[in-house]
């Protein structure tokens, strides 16, 4: 992945290498949904989590969901760090919309992941097929998804470790 | 509760936009040939008709607001009757089944048509309609990019670890499938496949390939319900409704249908789908030893080796031995999806649970021809949709 450093814009990398016109210009990186994940001081997503009964959630919601849960007490959370491949799946041809994406498509592998923190995420994984086993440990990272308007907007995806 | 019988059935072909089957054919052109026919095969008039509970589109009709009964309405006549659209996603027709029958069940209505129809956009469908931060299929849609087949292959691979299960023995679920649609008049394909030929095909979502998922079709059925008092009007013998239900998504689910879920999960990984099954079995006072055979949503032939498994049909891990053996087949024990399924059909997202209806009251009439399931005496019929719904139906004869 490219080096980036902090734009000075809250969400907002700028990724160097990206070329345009022939010459190297830097892309401002933009998360593809705001609000809901960052890279500044690490990879983290933003959810939360009921105190009550301890269920945590990405993204937030309003109350907790769990049945069983006496009493919803939703406090905020940042959810980063590592976890396990619990399955994975590889989207050989492009999705419809609203996926957005680079031209031409590379097919890439759709990871399902048990993180530490307590939640099976689904994200992108940043690392071929070949080397992607269920099992297999695996932490958080913001990588680019598509570029759009000399933007590189990102997501979080996991990555082998 | 009253008891509800089928009095009629009807399905127009399945196929696809522009070839020999469906052509140029709108929506309501397809559902005015499914119509007509359930409406002759139970010797009901329209004006006997007094209610209409159809499947609701977001790809075809219904004015773009899912309005399908009413275009059947207008269409075939306006005898001012209510009209019931309900929307489920793809179990949107199974859904309508239900309504139908509650209605009916409960006294309000003794005649009921049930309807669905769908033309199809081509290609992956698309699961999300808004462009909203608020939806979490949009999300995932955006963030991830995980459309149904990805959402399938998951699954597929996860049973590939837990239950050893080989993708030979995925493309032979197909091979098994196609062979069942020969002789099908309303599938679209009816010819057999022969294993190298799924293997042959390109994967759409590793480990799952073309000829392992469904494509979209086009097409639909209808069925004519009414309480068994006024059957015995009709016809000597009914097809019984032992039951209807609907789920929808527990919290335990195992697999996150937006962006993540908690950890440790349950161990069912359709939770929607399962309780719908357990709440028929329940309601019809039926085990899944009873059962005759099975049309479930083979959106994907991972779903025919395990929802048998999650419903208590088999053991865990034994349907790919129950598969190998020929137990799935019409003339097996265990007799999973005669008409073809989903994969030999393609799917008409809507229109699907009410098909099934019809594909289970030809079997339990004897009408099935080269796909009858011998002795057929009770059926199960089951679809899932977006959003976590499922629906299940139960029929006796």
């Amino acid at each position: 992945m490219a080096e980036k450093r902090s734009s000075g814009v809250e969400g907002a990398f700028v990724e160097e290498g990206s070329v345009a016109g022939g010459s190297f210009v830097p892309a401002l990186r933009v998360p593809a949904v705001p609000g809901l994940f960052a890279d500044e001081g690490g990879a983290k997503v933003f959810g939360n989590k009921c105190v009550s009964c301890g269920t945590p959630y990405f993204p937030k919601a309003a109350d907790c969901h769990n049945p069983h849960c006496q009493a919803s007490r939703m406090e905020d959370c940042a959810f980063s760090g590592k976890g396990v491949v619990w399955s994975y799946s590889v989207a050989d041809f492009p999705p419809p919309p609203p996926h957005k994406y680079d031209k031409p498509f590379k097919p890439y592998v759709i990871g399902v992941i048990d993180m530490d923190n307590g939640l099976r995420m689904v994200g992108q994984m940043v690392d071929p097929l070949e080397r992607v086993r269920i099992g297999a440990p695996v932490e958080l990272v913001i990588d680019t998804l598509y570029h759009e308007d000399d933007k590189a907007y990102t997501s979080w995806k996991f990555k082998l470790v | 509760m009253r008891e509800v019988s089928v009095l009629g059935v009807g399905v127009h072909r399945f196929g696809k936009t522009g070839d020999d089957v469906v052509g140029t054919k709108s929506v309501t052109e397809l559902c005015r040939h499914a119509v007509q026919m359930a409406l002759k095969d139970a010797g009901v008039s329209w004006g006997q008709i007094e209610a209409v509970a159809a499947a609701s589109s977001r790809f075809s009709g219904g004015k773009g607001w899912g309005l399908n009964g009413n275009d059947v309405v207008e269409d075939i006549g306006s005898t001012g009757i209510p009209v019931y659209n309900l929307s489920a996603g793809c179990a949107a027709g199974g859904n309508a089944f239900n309504v139908g029958y509650a209605l009916v069940a409960g006294g309000v209505y003794d005649i009921v048509l049930v309807v669905g129809g769908e033309v199809m956009p081509k290609g992956m469908i698309q699961t999300s309609g808004v462009e909203e931060a608020t939806d979490p299929e949009f999300l995932r849609q955006r963030c991830v990019g995980m459309p149904g087949p990805s959402f399938w292959a998951t699954l597929a691979r996860r049973r590939m670890f837990d239950h050893g299960t080989t993708e030979e023995q995925y493309a032979r679920v197909t091979v098994k499938a196609r062979k069942c649609s020969v002789g099908n008049p309303f599938a679209r394909f009816q010819k057999e496949i022969g294993i190298n030929d799924v293997l042959a095909s390109p994967y759409v979502s590793n480990p799952l390939r073309l000829f392992e998922i469904c494509p979209v079709s086009n097409g639909a059925a209808a069925a004519v319900i009414c309480s068994a008092a006024k059957a015995r009007q009709f016809t000597g013998k009914p097809i019984t409704v032992a039951t209807s239900a609907v789920a929808t998504l527990d919290f335990s689910d195992a697999l996150p249908r937006g962006l993540a879920g908690p950890v440790p999960a349950g161990p069912s990984f359709h939770t929607e789908a399962k309780a719908a099954v357990m709440r028929a079995f329940e309601q019809a006072g039926v085990g899944p030893r009873d059962i005759s055979f099975t049309e479930l949503q083979d959106n994907t032939c991972y779903y025919e080796l395990a929802f048998p498994e999650e419903w208590g049909l088999c053991e865990p891990g034994e349907a790919q031995t129950l598969l190998e053996s020929g137990q799935t087949t019409p003339v097996g024990r265990m007799p999973i999806n005669p008409s073809g399924g989903f994969v030999s059909f393609g799917e008409a997202t809507t229109a699907m649970g009410v098909w099934q209806i019809a594909e289970l009251t030809w079997q339990l009439r004897g009408q099935a021809g080269a796909r009858q399931v011998p002795g057929a005496k009770v059926g199960l019929a089951q679809t899932n949709g977006l959003g976590g719904n499922a629906t299940a139906a139960i029929l006796k004869r």
